[in-house]
């Protein structure tokens, strides 16, 4: 015990047998023996899961500690499963037995009981992830078997849960992997001990007395001998006679009587001797302590049992290796040759120099650049000394002169010249370098080595047959991906949180590199063989489920923000950065102080909506019939509005829906009604809407009279996915709609259709690229008519924002019922026009509106010129109106086209729609009514619940509106401590039932409601609530009551 | 008349007055404060809550009620509701405190949506969230103008906000046809409107497809018409050229 010297260290991380790398699963003090212990503490509370997945990876072995009060707590279940997902030895420790004694006020027996439950319980646990490993296992393998018969046996080992034995896995005292302890006294035993002390006393052999100390076993005192059935006969067990009496007693007399003599007379049969000074302290937890820490030291305890029980680094077991080597769903078997002979180089974990070094970086720490060794305070030489006293000297003469100048010329210079000695110290201090956190397979690493550094991503079989035979990592290597090379700079051995620099490091050991920020994000696997696979990623816990939106204070410190997520990025294993579409930069962390180093708010982050229309419904609010009355109600609500726009003179909306409008010059009439798709056929055209994309970008290309070329598949798929529309819109409604489709939107390839209903226009439909006939004889077989392209544009920009509250539409069909163009032009022209024939009527275009003759009247003009001449191009006509009042025709006709179809929306009953989460949540038995008590009080609806076999958890799936998500994830774990950890991710949009414009309109609905309706909303509140956020006009009242406001009198 | 001593003085505090002339004459009605504009906007239905009373004054604060014969003269109508709302939907009034912070901060709001819509960060090509726009307008402290349009205002604050961060007009996409003839001259005239050009084709006529700054779009297509004589066509492909989708920070 003691301390020692670097030295010795480095000696002893020569000879792998005598390592023990663990990590400690909750805290514990800890020292030092002939062992070299490689401790690694790791924080307890499940939120910190994943600091603890980064050190289970780099251990043999691990100390699980568990509290002897409180039994099995979540975060143990969750230590539990991941030291057994990695496949590393836990030993147990009960920690906290002085509790029993001064909190509980247990009897030892009392005290034995329980000491057995939580021995039970966590065995339980251990048990449930074996079952489900086993059960999981045998699943795969009669899967396997179903589809290759015959197939060689990967899983041989584990036949069922019977023949699989699995009583080494448990906790249990009399095999020695279960310590009792009291850190706070300073004490703690393995039943080794006491049975070493009772075989001398007693006369038993130590072998004998190590089974029977736990567990049922009472000793007869007549017969001396060791009786098993101390329950039903009603004695003492050999563990309360032997071990707990003697703790109890000690406890009653040092703490509960402090009983002077009988403490002495304690101490000498002991063997303990107590300074004085501590004796004759007030507070008996001293004296306890001290008394304890020399009769039964924890230290010993602890460290002995890890030394006998946890494997060394040689003793790593081939399936741990193979394990760790198989990336994904890869089997051990298929990697390539020379990465398995890899496998021998890890079981031997031999030091020598020819060996291939292995290394698993695990995380990536920040440590303060002042805290590196080299850049730590040494005690200056003389020389030093002197030399910076001469600098200093010389600083100051030159400040001197500097004054003196600046008193001549004024004030400015000085400040510059001690800006200028200010500068380099400001750069030093404010850098942070990371340390990767990373543990020595196989190999010696050497300061200054070049190694491969291997991505998570890392494919062996490809990166060796890129690289040349036996590529070394020095050589000039060609591009591989997720494979780069370094040197390693700097390697450290860490002592808490000193770090001390080391020269080379042999294999089994836990070490730090320095200078590898650029090469590695989070983890990763350094080896000096390109033949070696990447680890398989660390097995979280937690999936990441907190979001929140951040930006910094200052708009122009944005390049901070992101350079300081970045190396959140790289410290924090759990945390995810994206930035969004919108330009929203989320994360999941709060603690970037120290990264960013510049004020940050975190937003709440905003809800995305969808609208739609829906059918009108049948029923009202309080489920009556509904007449014909109600579509009328509506209608009239939308010529309310009407008024307010521009196109207010040459609106109209019929009864049936149909929306027309004319240009404001009267040049173009559109006629427009929105229909609800079904859902099947918005959820498929959300589902390919990359298909959508390239149809588009194929009919785009088209127009143009150029070919693109499209595979085979893609057109097989565009034919599909046309056959499957079509089979969705059937109906008499939607009769040959599959074939009118005019356009998607929004953006062309979103989820709501345009459909071509006018009579008489022909135009070439979406699917052309499907009939390569059309396409090769006569691209303009039906031609486009002028300004088709407005009309999309219009469509478009319609269905990006709609009239609720400027979301995108989603599946909302348009129907375009009439366009007409001043009637003389309805017809389309001859297709056999270009751009070049009629150079005259081009003229008489453009001569026109330069007479400076205002809109109309110019339009009118053009007209009969046109028509005069009959091969008029788009482009042309576009320039005769656009010299009008109201801009170039093509772009009234978009604004008229927007409004239309916004008018046609709200002329059917409208309604929002939400994102949808689906919720995973695992829960206990225990806590399931408050998991629905959360999901309730939000808006959730329970999809199923199913328990998952061989363990006791549920599994719950529900789905969630985003809008009511925020806060969710920490409600629930609050509501149940701990025990239910939901995961939220985005599922679908949901039609929110009710309608944002819904006011009592029929005689039982005001009844029901009273005439304000005042019960919230749903929709409306959402509705207003991102009309607020958007700045647009919210329907509210400043004041709501006139009579009660404040009055205040000017004159008094 | 009246006499002003304390007992019989009625302060008229929570009242809001709007006035109309018609046919030379000055007519008012006594309203609550805060209500009216909520009448107008259509978000108040109950004419009760916005009138104090139905009476039609001369002079509210001296209480003298306006005669039926000048309101019949005046109005056609000698129903008193009639005339209140004919008076409150087109007479003057002063808008109130609240009524006006409400008003401003709408159109605050409004303008800060109608720049992050169009602007970008240019290092990223990102928008910049509505909030960190508010903000910014907050640090320069625009002041916001109820008598002008939220859209001019917004091209205004763009321009200022340049000055004190990294931000620029999201850049529209064109696809320019010239013919062959003209193209060359023009494609020199157009260069200082182009910011980038993708893609350059000049076979039987030029064809470029180019990124240009969404307030010169107005010139650019004023150019081409004239100088080609209406044969060179001009179409927007993208309105905004954005990043898309989200991107994981490595």
């Amino acid at each position: 015990m003691g301390h020692k010297g670097l030295d010795k260290i480095i000696a002893l991380q020569k000879n792998p047998a005598n390592i023990r790398n663990l990590c400690i699963l909750a805290h514990v003090d800890h020292g030092e023996k002939e062992y070299l212990l490689n401790l690694i503490d790791s924080p307890g509370h499940v939120d910190f899961s994943s600091e603890v997945s980064t050190a289970v990876r780099l251990c043999d072995g691990a100390i699980v500690i568990v509290d002897a009060v409180e039994g099995v707590c979540p975060q143990t279940q969750a230590v539990l499963r991941q030291a057994w997902l990695e496949n590393i030895r836990p030993v147990l420790v009960l920690n906290k037995m002085d509790r029993l004694i001064s909190e509980l006020k247990l009897t030892s027996l009392e005290a034995f009981t329980h000491l057995q439950k939580i021995l039970e319980q966590v065995n339980a646990v251990t048990g449930a992830l074996f079952t489900s490993k086993v059960l999981e296992e045998r699943a795969e393998k009669e899967d396997h078997a179903g589809e290759t018969p015959g197939a060689d046996q990967v899983y041989d080992w584990s036949a069922g849960l019977e023949e699989t034995d699995d009583s080494h896995l448990y906790f249990s005292p009399d095999q020695g992997n279960v310590v009792f302890a009291s850190a706070i006294d300073g004490w703690g035993f393995s039943i080794q001990q006491f049975a070493r002390i009772y075989s001398q006393k007693m006369g038993i052999r130590e072998e004998v007395l190590c089974k029977t100390l736990w567990g049922d076993f009472f000793l007869n005192a007549k017969a001396k001998k060791i009786m098993k059935g101390a329950q039903a006969k009603g004695k003492k067990p050999l563990f309360v006679q032997l071990v707990l009496d003697n703790i109890w007693t000690l406890y009653d007399a040092v703490v509960t009587r402090r009983d002077k003599e009988k403490v002495e007379k304690m101490m000498t049969s002991l063997g303990v001797k107590v300074m004085a000074r501590d004796s004759r302290h007030s507070d008996p937890k001293v004296l306890l302590s001290a008394i304890c820490s020399q009769w039964l030291p924890i230290s010993q305890a602890v460290l002995s049992m890890v030394c006998e029980k946890l494997p060394s680094p040689l003793d790593i077991s081939t399936e741990r290796v193979e394990r760790l080597m198989s990336v994904g769903a890869r089997q051990f078997d298929s990697l390539p040759e020379r990465t398995q002979e890899l496998k021998n180089a890890f079981v031997q974990c031999s030091s020598e120099a020819e060996a291939p070094v292995i290394v698993f970086v695990s995380k990536m720490f920040a440590v303060d650049a002042k805290a590196l060794p080299q850049n730590k305070q040494r005690p200056l030489t003389h020389e030093e000394l002197a030399e910076r006293r001469e600098q200093a000297r010389q600083r100051h003469a030159d400040r001197m002169a500097a004054n003196q100048q600046a008193q001549s010329s004024g004030d400015p210079i000085q400040m510059e010249s001690l800006a200028a000695v200010k500068e380099p110290e400001v750069e030093e201090v404010a850098k942070d370098t990371f340390v990767a956190f990373a543990r020595v397979y196989s190999g010696v690493v050497r300061r200054g080595q070049k190694v491969f550094i291997l991505g998570p991503k890392y494919d062996p079989a490809q990166g060796l047959n890129m690289l040349p035979e036996g590529c070394m990592a020095s050589d000039s290597v060609p591009e591989v991906p997720h494979l780069t090379c370094c040197t390693l700079d700097s390697l450290y051995l860490l002592m808490g949180r000193e770090l001390e620099e080391l020269d080379e490091v042999p294999s089994g050991n836990v070490l730090g590199i320095g200078g590898l920020e650029d090469f590695v994000l989070k983890s990763a696997t350094i080896s000096t063989s390109p033949a070696c696979p990447p680890f398989i990623p660390l097995n979280f816990e937690a999936t990441p489920i907190v979001r929140v939106a951040i930006e910094p204070k200052h708009p122009s410190e944005m390049p901070k923000l992101v350079r300081g997520m970045r190396l959140l990025n790289q410290a924090d294993p759990c945390a995810e950065v994206l930035i969004q579409e919108t330009g929203e930069h989320r994360c999941l962390d709060d603690l970037r102080q120290r990264f960013a180093k510049i004020e940050i708010t975190a937003s709440k982050p905003i809800i995305p909506f969808r609208e739609t229309v829906v059918r009108p419904p049948k029923l009202d609010m309080v489920n009556e019939e509904l007449g014909r009355q109600h579509k009328t109600a509506i209608i009239h609500q939308v010529k309310e509005e009407a008024p307010q726009s521009r196109f207010s003179d040459t609106l109209h909306v019929d009864p049936g829906g149909l929306v027309t409008i004319t240009t404001p010059n009267r040049l173009a009439t559109v006629g427009v009604c929105a229909l609800p798709l079904p859902t099947e056929v918005t959820c498929l055209l959300e589902a390919s809407s990359e298909l959508v994309r390239t149809l588009e970008q194929v009919n785009m290309s088209l127009r143009e009279g150029r070919s693109l070329t499209v595979s085979p598949r893609t057109l097989e798929d565009i034919a599909h996915l046309k056959a499957r529309l079509a089979a969705l819109l059937q109906g008499h409604k939607w009769k040959n709609a599959v074939e009118h489709i005019w356009a998607f939107g929004p953006r062309r390839y979103g989820p709501n259709i345009l459909l071509n209903s006018v009579e008489g226009y022909q135009r070439p439909s979406v699917w052309q690229c499907l009939d390569p006939a059309e396409k090769g004889a006569e691209p303009c077989a039906a031609a486009l008519r002028d300004l088709d392209n407005s009309i999309v544009s219009g469509f478009q920009l319609a269905t990006l924002s709609g009239p609720m509250c400027e979301e995108p539409l989603m599946g909302v069909c348009f129907s375009v019922e009439r366009w007409d163009l001043q009637q003389t032009r309805a017809r389309p022209e001859p297709p056999s026009r270009a751009a070049a024939t009629d150079s005259e009527g081009a003229e008489a275009g453009e001569v026109v509106p330069e007479d400076g003759g205002a809109g109309l009247e110019a339009a009118a003009a053009a007209t009969p010129e046109e028509e005069a001449g009959p091969g008029q191009v788009t482009r042309h006509w576009a320039g005769a109106g656009s010299a009008g009042c109201y801009g170039p025709v093509s772009g009234q006709l978009i604004a008229v086209m927007k409004e239309a179809c916004r008018h046609a929306f709200q002329a059917r009953p409208q309604r929002l729609m939400a994102a949808m989460y689906t919720c995973e949540i695992m829960a206990t038995a225990e806590v399931l009514g408050r998991v629905y008590g959360v999901l309730g009080k939000r808006e959730g609806r329970v999809l199923h619940e199913e328990m998952k076999e061989g363990t006791d958890m549920f599994l719950i799936s529900a789905v969630l509106p985003v809008a009511e998500s925020f806060g969710f994830a920490d409600e629930i774990r609050k509501r149940t401590s701990g025990l239910a950890s939901p995961q939220l991710v985005f599922s679908h949009w949901e039609v929110i039932a009710s309608d944002p414009y819904w006011v009592p309109t029929t005689e039982e609905e005001y009844l029901h409601f009273g005439e304000k309706a005042d019960s919230a909303n749903q929709a409306l509140k959402y509705m207003n609530a991102v009309r607020r956020r958007k700045g647009l006009y919210v329907e509210e009242k400043t004041v709501e009551h006139a009579e009660k406001q404040r009055t205040l009198s000017k004159n008094k | 008349m009246s006499i002003f001593t304390p007992t019989n003085q009625i302060r008229l505090t929570n009242v809001a007055v709007v006035r109309m002339k018609r046919g030379g004459q000055r007519f008012e009605i006594a309203c609550y404060k805060n209500k009216v504009v909520s009448w107008r906007s259509g978000a108040e239905k109950d004419l009760d809550e916005v009138l104090q009373t139905h009476s039609v004054f001369v002079n509210v604060s001296k209480g003298q009620v306006a005669k039926k014969d000048d309101l019949s003269k005046s109005f056609g109508t000698e129903d008193l509701t009639e005339v209140c709302k004919q008076i409150l939907a087109k007479g003057e009034l002063q808008v109130s405190d609240k009524e006006r912070h409400g008003q401003l901060e709408t159109m605050f709001r409004d303008i800060a949506t109608i720049v992050a819509e169009k602007c970008v960060n240019p290092e990223t090509k990102r928008p910049y969230t509505v909030s960190m726009i508010e903000r910014a307008m907050k640090d320069i402290h625009y002041s916001v103008k109820a008598n002008k349009s939220t859209k001019q205002q917004a091209l205004e604050v763009i321009k200022q906000l340049k000055k004190s961060m990294e931000i620029q007009r999201a850049h529209m996409r064109l696809r320019l046809v010239l013919p062959a003839k003209e193209g060359k001259k023009l494609k020199e005239r157009l260069k200082p409107f182009l910011k980038v050009v993708e893609s350059e084709d000049f076979d039987e006529q030029l064809e470029m497809v180019c990124l240009v700054d969404p307030g010169c779009f107005r010139e650019i297509d004023e150019l081409i018409r004239c100088e080609t004589k209406g044969r060179g066509s001009l179409e927007v492909l993208n309105l905004k050229d954005v990043e898309e989708g989200d991107e994981k920070l490595e």
